[in-house]
């Protein structure tokens, strides 16, 4: 009896399960397994010292003071004033002889002219009283404007300054970091002897945070030995921690003065 | 500062050198032979499994052997397993029989002889491919082993012109390296799961089916003498 080629059942089922299995297997892998790392990147955070809030809250306010100080001023200065003055002026025509019309006439012109000068002096003492209040008004703007202006300036500043101090505050971090990382790799058997020495170098730096050039010695602890010791500290230190590219930082390290005592 | 790699999976895949990636087509390749060959095992054996109970269910009720067997010689569909068995010791049976003046322990060898036969061909034919599935699950963790040694060498060798060595710069490396390992484990475990399970069904079927040969020869045996 010869062998028969026998059908495998479920191939098709086979195959198309098989591919199944991959199928999922890559789905795994790739949304399964997160390969992508993100760093959460510096944070850098100013603390303030509750300067701004309160003078941007003042500053809108002190605009619409101006308006109800000039009111309550004119109301009251002009009122009083014009009143008593007809009041005086009026008993005098009872003293006034009725014969006498031309005197009459003539006091009615003086008085008449008088009242004319007078009102034309209460116009003009107005107009002036006005206009000084104008100015007056114009000096209390001009003077919030100023105050405004000064406020701001001050903010202004005081967020500068209060950038540069954090701006400072990170350099000179960075510079604890890098003597720190130095002085992990400073052999300080040759300095021992010495009486706390203080060594200084400068170096310019790459922004990879290697050196450019060897480190020069600007102040010796009289110590050769120690010196040279330092000095291949600074070199077994590389990369030196360096701010990151993007702070923009990176000037105040290109020329580096450092301070170190390797007995600290 | 901060160097960030993008590490997605198909760019590690694309990233990796020409060695790693034809390691891992290989292993892609064998697991999913493997996988179609588990399936197909799989619906072969558990249909084995059912004809041979169906089998001998009609076989021990008491039916006629000659209507029996001229019930599966004549069905169309094709006979596997038992049946296949059965049918080629009783053909074998009747020609021997038919020729007459044979002794009767020379036609109950002959008997056996055939379905011995049988038997072999049809364990045979369950047994295709578990060597494959063998294989796969011994083979494969050494690719895949082979794959990742190889992407670990490269990322060390890209170490050496770098001065101060960071875990940033081998992690791809390692990462792409790896891939090829976890995909070797991925096809070898499955292999070896199934090799061992269905050589032991298949071990299994082979009992029944010399345990149902035994019998029949015995039935063979006892009609041939009446």
């Amino acid at each position: 009896m010869p062998p028969t080629d026998r059908k495998e059942p479920g191939r098709k089922w086979a195959a198309v399960l098989a591919v199944l299995v991959h199928l999922i297997f890559v789905a795994v892998l790739v949304f399964g397994v997160s390969w992508q790392t993100r760093e959460a990147g510096p944070v850098m955070a100013e603390l303030w010292p509750s300067l701004p809030a309160p003078a941007q809250k003042a500053a809108p306010k002190r605009e619409p003071e101006p308006r109800p100080e000039p009111k309550p001023e004119p109301k009251p200065a002009p009122k009083p004033e014009p009143k008593p003055e007809p009041k005086v002026e009026q008993p005098k025509p009872p003293k006034v002889d009725i014969e006498l019309k031309a005197k009459e006439k003539e006091k009615k012109l003086k008085e008449e002219q008088q009242k004319k000068v007078e009102a034309e002096k209460q116009k003009q003492a107005e107009l002036k009283r006005q206009e000084q209040e104008k100015l007056k008004q114009e000096r209390l703007v001009q003077e919030q404007q100023r105050e405004a202006m000064r406020q701001q300036q001050d903010l202004a500043q005081a967020v500068a300054r209060q950038q540069a101090s954090a701006r400072q505050r990170e350099v000179d971090g960075y510079r604890r970091k890098i003597s720190d990382k130095v002085k992990r790799f400073i052999n300080n058997q040759p300095c021992q002897p010495l009486n706390n020495p203080v060594v200084e170098f400068d170096v310019t730096l790459m922004p990879t945070g290697q050196l450019l050039m060897e480190p020069r010695l600007r102040k010796s602890s009289g110590n050769a030995l120690c010196d040279q010791a330092i000095e291949k500290a600074i070199l077994l230190a590389q990369p030196l921690p360096l701010p990151p590219a993007e702070s923009g930082l990176f000037g105040a390290f290109r020329e580096l003065h450092l301070e170190l005592r390797p007995n600290d | 500062m901060n160097v960030t790699h993008d590490l997605s999976f198909l760019s590690l895949i694309t990233n990796a050198s020409v060695l790693v990636q034809m390691v891992l087509l290989i292993l892609l390749l064998a697991s999913g032979l493997s996988w179609y060959f588990i399936f197909g095992k799989l619906f072969a054996i558990r249909d084995a499994v059912r004809e041979a109970d169906k089998f001998e269910d009609e076989f021990w009720s008491g039916a006629d052997l000659n209507s029996l067997y001229q019930r599966v010689s004549s069905g169309r569909t094709q006979i596997v397993g038992m049946e296949k068995i059965f049918e080629a010791g009783f053909r074998e049976f009747l020609k021997l029989k038919r020729q007459g003046r044979m002794d009767i322990s020379a036609v109950m060898e002959g008997t056996r002889r055939a379905m011995r036969a049988a038997c072999q061909r049809e364990l045979d034919a369950l047994e295709q491919h578990l060597a494959f599935l063998a294989s796969v699950g011994s083979v494969s963790p050494y690719i895949g082993l082979f794959g990742t040694v190889w992407g670990i060498m490269n990322a060390f060798r890209s170490l050496s012109n770098v001065v101060q060595a960071t875990l940033a710069h081998v992690a791809p490396g390692i990462a792409e390296a790896l891939i090829a390992t976890a995909m070797g484990l991925f096809a070898a475990i499955p292999a070896v799961l199934a090799y061992n399970h269905f050589s032991h069904d298949v071990d299994r079927l082979a009992t029944r089916f010399d345990s149902f040969m035994e019998e029949f020869s015995n039935i063979l045996q006892r009609q041939a003498n009446t």
